[in-house]
């Protein structure tokens, strides 16, 4: 064998034992889900609708919707998230309503109670509704990464923005946290 | 060629430069109340002149009676005097939701019962327990009655003080109306005034309703509005009491304020703007003492904050 | 049937904890007309287990092209598993997660205990390394995205003088090691941020990406493959392991007639041309120049830790806490200033000054320990550099280098031997 030949040989088992140490040292002291899929999650919680899951989507219209906890609502005639601040009609006219999309519908339901169901095609998830339903209403609209549309990057570009870290990556089995779902107890609202 | 090198280098470097914390895009779609936020001096007659607090306690519940102060939190009761003493305390077995009190004892809601304790903190009895849906905000007690709002049925519940549920109403304003109370969110709040009136807020029309102790509506104003002569809003006020005059104080939630109201609706006074609670959405609950002091329980910052009549 | 009375007898009592479960904390009105409340919809990603078909998607490109580029010699082959890379793992895969990209996965799982790392992502790091080791950068030549994309579009290559190539192949180098010092300190993954790419598979992203990606394509149409040879992190490790493969494409099957027709069928210039020398140089001299390059490797080293260390203040500025603490300090009159979310969101926080100046200065201290050994790994690289340059190697043939040969097969189709 000549020197060439051994050089090239000792290199190869040198690096290849670099890459044994490397994927060893990962998969006995490190975490590695063999489920593979991890996905990006907002906590609702955290969330303070600061309008970046807006612009910051590497999507032309973001990944990120707007959610109804329909648990939560309280079916108001004066929808905290639908109207603008002090609108003295309440009606479905463009003028009163804080979606700029007029993606968020209000339906009658029965005296005086209104369904309010968010048109996902138009919503552009701006978080105005989520601020008004969370300051004047019991907080029932979220936003919540829809993963259909998610292109689940290896980097949430969003997540490099949001000034609460409200984004982190979850096992798929967790996908999406929706409040008003008493089952977790982590999603019980504090008083 | 070298443009182009140069072009992506430009690019590589703007966009470092304009994702900096201090360099980053205003946010498009504010949502902004602040033109409500403001208000006028002249109306703020109140002043904050004193704040206790008791430790990193989570606070409930705040009554005023027998010149003393009664505060319920996660895990006691704790009687107080006006300048902040503790002069007693006493276990709870869960957590409350409300109290109030009078010369006979206090008598504290938790979430579906009320535990009737004497005046020095023990325990007489707990009362029959309602139903699963039931969610007690507030209690007004008057000579031998006491009424309880319970806010999971929209309904207010009569009892004797010796425990005896004697009768409850909806709150329908017409017989042929669908619901009564409209109560979206867990404030419900009563008060009995100097009168013996009970005055119930229907938090979700805005409006402050009279009834007579069996459930006949007497009469009631209302008013949503974000300016500073209404309620903001889809529920408010969250909670209320009655000054010795007979007019109404008030806390809103979501934009917090504290205001005084006349028996007949017009708003008299800004107690605390909104400024007074920067960063706070949740209404403070509220006690009134027979001068006038207005205690209010501010359940974020943890603490009793005392508003007087600016001299 | 005594278990059909077990389970009618059950039935009652789990609905009726279902019940129970389904209630809310806060009482919903009651309805009086047949109004039934709508629940929310919780789409579903691509299928759970659909990521390790990708990764057999990949081993099986991988194995393709070592067969087609050194058993098979065909040109062709790889052509059509280029273009197939190109739709599956670009177009259809949107071209994330890529093999470029895992780098940074791996190093941020090294360095975190708390960073949980997909067993894909560590595949799509290990098989082109490890191909690579055995049969040169095949994953450069077909099975990469982003390479498959730059390749595709080479219209008029020109040449670039050695001394110019060689100087911006130290770049893979420097963006590896900043890439893996950002990745692991958590501070943000530079490779996916920047890759030109990305937006042209999606057909859609924000403006910077679009625009670096337009403008690399128009260079890729005269420079070839921009990327890979001036940019790519991943290719620098690639180039290092290709070096010591077992296998390698060869130009010519059996040998060499020098009739230099590969030279002008690689766009890249990765064939290296034989030694001009006649005899072999003077040994002591070289010896001696050697002995020296192989001295000045540890000075270097040293010399780029120091480097390394004292720039660690800079490099950690990216981090957005580091620099959020010290634009509090440097500028306390910014608290005030209500338009900006980040502050205003911080002291909105309740976390106090002094413990986000503590937790920044934890991350500074990361950086320096990144940074001296960035700073020393650059220096080894610039070292060995150096040392390629003089040290003589016999070339009597034309033929591929194998550190820089993308195994794209041109060439194989030129050389007229049999």
């Amino acid at each position: 064998m000549n020197r060439k030949t051994f050089i090239n040989n000792s290199g190869r088992l040198i690096l290849l034992g670099g890459l044994v140490y490397l994927t060893g040292s990962i998969i006995f002291k490190r975490k590695v889900s063999a489920s593979g899929k991890y996905v990006w999650q907002i906590d609702p919680f955290k969330c303070m609708q600061c309008g970046r899951c807006s612009t910051q989507c590497v999507r032309e219209i973001s990944a990120v919707k707007c959610v109804h906890a329909y648990q939560l609502c309280g079916y108001c005639d004066l929808c905290g998230g639908y109207f603008k601040p002090n609108t003295h009609k309440l009606n479905t006219g463009a003028e009163s309503q804080l979606c700029p999309t007029g993606a968020l519908k209000r339906k009658y339901v029965e005296e005086p109670f209104f369904e309010y169901k968010i048109d996902e095609k138009l919503c552009n998830a701006c978080g105005k509704c989520v601020k008004g339903c969370g300051s004047f209403g019991n907080g029932s609209l979220q936003l919540q990464i829809r993963h259909d549309l998610c292109q689940n990057c290896n980097e949430c570009s969003i997540a490099r923005m949001c000034p609460t870290n409200a984004i982190s990556r979850v096992p798929i089995e967790a996908a999406y946290q929706i409040k008003g779902d008493f089952k977790n107890p982590a999603l019980t609202n504090p008083k | 060629m070298v443009v182009l090198a140069a072009v992506i280098v430009v690019l590589i470097v703007t966009d470092v430069m304009n994702s900096r914390p201090d360099k980053r895009p205003d946010n498009p779609y504010e949502y902004t109340v602040d033109q409500f936020t403001s208000v006028d001096t002249a109306l703020v007659k109140y002043t904050e002149t004193i704040d206790f607090t008791f430790g990193d306690l989570d606070l409930r519940g705040i009554a005023f009676a027998n010149n003393r102060l009664y505060l319920v939190e996660d895990n006691y009761l704790m009687v107080v005097s006006p300048e902040g003493e503790k002069l007693a305390k006493s276990e709870l077995p869960e957590s409350p939701g409300c109290v109030t009190a009078s010369s006979d004892g206090i008598y504290i809601g938790f979430r579906n019962y009320i535990g009737q304790y004497d005046p020095d903190g023990r325990l007489v009895k707990n009362w029959e327990p309602l139903n699963d849906t039931t969610v007690l905000t507030s209690l007004a007690v008057t000579d031998s009655t006491l009424f309880a709002a319970d806010a999971g049925n929209r309904r207010v519940l009569r009892y004797k003080t010796n425990g005896i549920l004697s009768g409850s109403f909806t709150g329908k304003r017409d017989s042929a109306d669908l619901h009564g109370f409209i109560i979206p969110s867990p404030y419900f709040d009563l008060a009995v005034n100097s009168d013996g009136e009970l005055w119930v807020v229907n938090t979700g029309k805005h409006a402050f309703e009279n009834y007579t102790f069996d459930g006949q509506l007497r009469g009631f104003w209302e008013n949503a509005a974000m300016t500073i002569d209404g309620f903001s809003g889809c529920c408010n006020p969250a909670h209320m009491a009655v000054l010795p005059d007979g007019s109404f104080v008030t806390a809103e939630k979501g934009m917090v304020r504290i205001k005084i109201h006349k028996a007949s609706g017009e708003v008299l006074a800004v107690v605390a703007p909104p400024e007074e609670f920067k960063g706070e959405t949740y209404a403070p609950d509220l006690a009134v003492s027979p001068s006038g002091d207005i205690y209010a329980l501010d359940y974020e910052r943890k603490m009793i904050r005392v508003f007087q009549l600016k001299k | 049937m005594k278990w059909l009375k077990i389970i009618l007898f059950l039935l009652p009592l789990l609905l009726a904890f279902s019940d129970l479960e389904a209630q809310q904390r806060f009482p919903k009105p009651e309805f009086h007309t047949k109004y039934t409340q709508p629940t929310p919809t919780t789409p579903e990603p691509r299928g759970v287990g659909m990521e390790f078909v990708d990764v057999l998607v990949l081993l099986v490109v991988l194995s393709l092209t070592s067969w087609f580029a050194i058993k098979k010699r065909s040109r062709n082959g790889i052509l059509l598993l280029t273009v197939f890379s190109a739709i599956y793992f670009g177009f259809y895969r949107n071209g994330c997660i890529c093999s470029v990209g895992s780098v940074q996965n791996v190093a941020l799982a090294f360095a975190d205990p708390k960073y949980v790392i997909s067993l894909y992502a560590l595949l799509f790091f290990l098989l082109p390394l490890i191909f690579s080791l055995f049969f040169g950068r095949v994953f450069c030549g077909a099975a990469c995205p982003l390479g498959a994309i730059q390749d595709l579009l080479i219209y008029k290559p020109i040449t670039i003088p050695a001394w110019l190539r060689k100087t911006l192949g130290f770049i893979p180098y420097l963006y590896l090691g900043l890439a893996v010092l950002y990745a692991a300190t958590g501070t943000e993954f530079i490779i996916c941020r920047y890759d030109p790419f990305i937006g042209i598979y999606r057909m859609n992203g924000p403006h910077l990406m679009i625009y670096l990606g337009i403008a690399f394509l128009l260079i890729g149409l005269f420079i070839a493959r921009p990327y890979c040879r001036f940019f790519c992190p991943f290719g620098a490790i690639l180039n290092v392991f290709s070096r010591f493969s077992r296998r390698h494409l060869s130009v010519f099957p059996t040998k060499c007639i020098q009739c230099k027709l590969c030279t002008t069928a690689c766009p890249f210039e990765a064939i290296d041309f034989p030694d001009e020398e006649k005899t072999k140089p003077d040994t002591k001299s070289n010896t001696r120049r050697f002995i020296l390059y192989m001295a000045l490797i540890p000075v270097l080293m040293l010399a780029g830790s120091w480097i390394g260390s004292k720039s660690h203040v800079f490099l950690s500025k990216a981090h957005p806490d580091v620099y959020l603490a010290e634009l509090l300090i440097s500028h306390p009159e910014l608290k005030t200033d209500s338009k900006n979310i980040d502050i205003q969101t911080f002291l909105a926080s309740g976390k106090s000054l002094e413990t986000l100046v503590a937790e920044a200065q934890v991350i500074r201290d990361k950086f320096y320990t990144g940074s001296w050994i960035l700073g020393a790994f650059l220096g080894l690289v610039i070292g060995l550099m150096a040392m390629n340059q003089i040290i003589f190697r016999r070339r009597e043939d034309y033929q591929a280098n194998k550190g820089n040969c993308y195994s794209c097969g041109r060439c194989l189709d030129y050389c007229p031997v049999e």
